[in-house]
């Protein structure tokens, strides 16, 4: 694509302000993470922000998502505020889940997102089910489905593209292939040459694309989604990735040749769209620093109240377990 | 003519066809259940009253039946799924204890569906067609479990289930469907989860149990009663999860011996938690241990004569019962 002509100098801003908000967020969690101040794990999206940010880009109120651990980026693309992300991770009583569930785990389905669960590949049927009943009550959703490179080899994965492919669900299930599932390399999680060929095996479209550049992807996304809503099917989107960090914080990442990382840098999908801006003439570099600081001023915001926001009140364990009336 | 008893197979599809008539947002799919009409024929025509939007078949995925039914409770639809015997609910239940039985505790958000699971043995299914699971289910957080044991309450209890707004796990033992018939009420009595009924009064002990053995412990009071004049209760407790907890102590007050009496599995069944109840709670009103009589630790043979060493029945519980008299 041709960004100048293709896209709108607000619109490639909004991507790029998206990554940045994600990696800035995270940066903080990592911080607080090793001084100790932070509840249970963090999981970071380093290097895939592109992939959140421009599949919710080109997104419309009724559509549906199922992002994973990695995917901060489809929350704050779908409207997730920073503060209450800051309240999930701190375990406060006004975060998206009330203290009941930790780090990324959570989901704002007034905003169209389910909650994940740690179990991968659970939350495919379940969108798919979404999709169909939001479509029979009459809104057009489509759904995006994420999941890893590990979490294509789950029974889940199988059975939720076989049953959107039987009744022509309209899901994209954007697999993002970071080529690591926790420590294990895509060479012992599957045996195919590339993950798009699993799609012929369900009778539907696989498509290739390059995870780490917004642009490029958003264009590509776009179009692909358009003609969804045109024709109603599932498609199997395979995003080429990186993980740029361990599988999580506690996780050094040591089994991760540190020749891969340093190519896979350069390809930062933060970069990337600097660059791509910047050559065509998007934006000057001062307008994407200033972006950055401004960027890192909301986060710093953000995080300073919820942290002043209160625990949960542990008399209240027992409620929500069964919804009431 | 008046008209004619009803079995509880024919029961169950009569709830089903009314929840179609009279909820627009009930839907229905599993395995073979839509012009077929599912393995044991309960979803009879229903697929060609209401159509192949509201009424269909599956993938053989009980995993994507479930997790689609919980997305699309979550968008205000109230799906009634099939798992086609509730063993086959076991390659799922990660989506019933981690997605849908959390759900609502994690993030607010109600999950109004009923799996539908028939289960229970005493026809020769063998290990995989059989099995027992309530125990299973009754231990995941969030999900409520119910047990009918006659007609009219399975029809009553499926429409509560399929109204509440929870994940409901609806268990149809398969021997009852065409075994018990009974005169249905003309009006639909509108019934809530949770209550226990006392199917046979009496005050010499008390049976609880739920499901097959329910009619099995009746003919055993009525067995126990011809021998040696004893009046035992028989409670139903119909729902396991929320459990009539006042119910059973009441009939434990009134009896003060309890022989508690299942199909499923003995260790870690859910007659521990019914004993463990009566143990805490009404301890100081036993006149006689708690008992339990349930299956063995072993898996459902296939063989008849194996089946029936196997599983209760009314003989075996009277047995039981003549026993606990006389301690």
């Amino acid at each position: 694509m041709n960004p100048q002509k293709d896209i709108s100098k607000d619109a490639a801003l909004a991507l790029l302000r998206g990554m940045l908000l994600a990696r800035r967020i995270e940066e903080r969690l990592i911080r607080l993470y090793h001084q100790g101040s932070i509840f249970g794990g963090v999981y970071c999206g380093f290097g895939q922000e592109a992939i959140g940010t421009a599949t919710t880009a080109v997104s419309t109120a009724d559509d549906l998502f199922a992002p994973c651990i990695r995917d901060m980026t489809v929350h704050l693309g779908r409207g997730t505020t920073p503060r209450d992300i800051f309240r999930q991770f701190l375990g406060r009583a006004q975060g998206p889940t009330r203290g009941r569930d930790g780090n990324i785990h959570y989901g704002e389905l007034h905003r169209g997102v389910f909650a994940f669960i740690s179990h991968l590949g659970a939350m495919l049927p379940v969108i798919t089910g979404g999709v169909m009943a939001r479509r029979r009550l009459g809104r057009p959703a489509v759904g995006f489905a994420y999941i890893g490179d590990g979490g294509t080899s789950t029974g889940d994965f199988h059975e939720a593209i076989n049953f959107a492919a039987v009744f022509d669900v309209p899901v994209i299930f954007v697999v993002e292939n970071n080529q690591f599932a926790y420590s294990t390399p895509n060479v012992h999680q599957f045996r195919c040459t590339s993950l798009v060929d699993r799609a012929a095996g369900y009778g539907i479209e696989g498509i290739a694309a390059d995870g780490n550049d917004v642009l490029g992807l958003a264009a590509q996304v776009g179009a692909l989604v358009a003609d969804i809503r045109v024709k109603p099917r599932a498609v199997l989107l395979v995003c080429e990735t990186m993980r740029m960090r361990g599988h999580g914080e506690h996780d050094d990442g040591s089994y991760v040749p540190r020749e891969l990382l340093a190519a896979w840098a350069k390809r930062c999908p933060i970069v990337v769209a600097r660059e791509k801006m910047l050559a065509a003439k998007l934006a000057t570099a001062a307008e994407l620093d200033a972006l950055d600081v401004a960027v890192q001023a909301e986060v710093g915001e953000a995080y300073q109240q919820a942290l002043s926001d209160p625990l949960p009140n542990p008399a209240t364990l027992m409620e929500g377990v069964y919804a009431t009336g | 003519m008046p008209p004619a008893e009803t079995t509880f197979l024919e029961a169950i599809r009569q709830a089903l066809q009314r929840l179609l008539r009279e909820h627009a947002d009930v839907v229905m799919f599993g395995q073979d259940i839509g012009a077929f009409g599912g393995a044991f024929k309960v979803t009879a025509g229903l697929q060609k009253e209401f159509g192949a939007d509201r009424v269909f078949d599956t993938p053989i995925s009980e995993s994507a039946i479930l997790g689609a039914a919980l997305g699309m409770a979550t968008m205000g639809l109230r799906p009634v799924v099939e798992m086609q015997f509730s063993d086959f609910a076991t390659t799922a239940l990660h989506q019933l204890l981690n997605n849908a039985g959390t759900l609502h505790y994690r993030t607010g958000v109600a999950a109004p569906l009923v799996v539908r699971a028939p289960c229970g043995g005493g026809f020769a299914g063998g290990p995989f067609h059989s099995e027992d699971l309530e125990a299973f289910f009754c231990h995941m957080p969030g999900i409520k479990v119910v047990y009918p044991s006659f007609p009219a309450d399975a029809r009553a209890l499926l429409m509560a289930s399929a109204l509440d707004p929870n994940p409901v796990v609806f268990l149809e033992n398969k021997y009852l469907y065409r075994h018990v018939k009974e005169w249905l009420p003309t009006a639909w009595a509108p019934s809530a989860l949770g209550a226990a009924r006392v199917c046979r009064p009496g005050s010499d002990a008390v049976v609880l149990t739920y499901g097959a053995m329910v009619h099995e412990a009746i003919r055993a009071a009525e067995l126990v009663h011809a021998e040696d004049g004893g009046e035992v209760m028989v409670l139903d407790l119909r729902t396991l999860k929320p459990l009539d907890t006042d119910s059973i102590l009441a009939a434990v007050a009134a009896t003060n011996r309890v022989l508690i009496v299942h199909e499923g599995w003995h260790t870690g069944g859910f007659g521990a938690e019914i004993a463990a109840l009566v143990a805490e709670r009404a301890f100081h009103l036993l006149d006689a241990p708690i008992w339990r009589l349930t299956a063995p630790d072993c898996p459902v043979p296939f063989s008849p004569e194996l089946e029936k060493a196997y599983r209760p029945n009314a003989e075996k519980i009277r047995d039981a019962l003549l026993e606990l008299l006389e301690h």
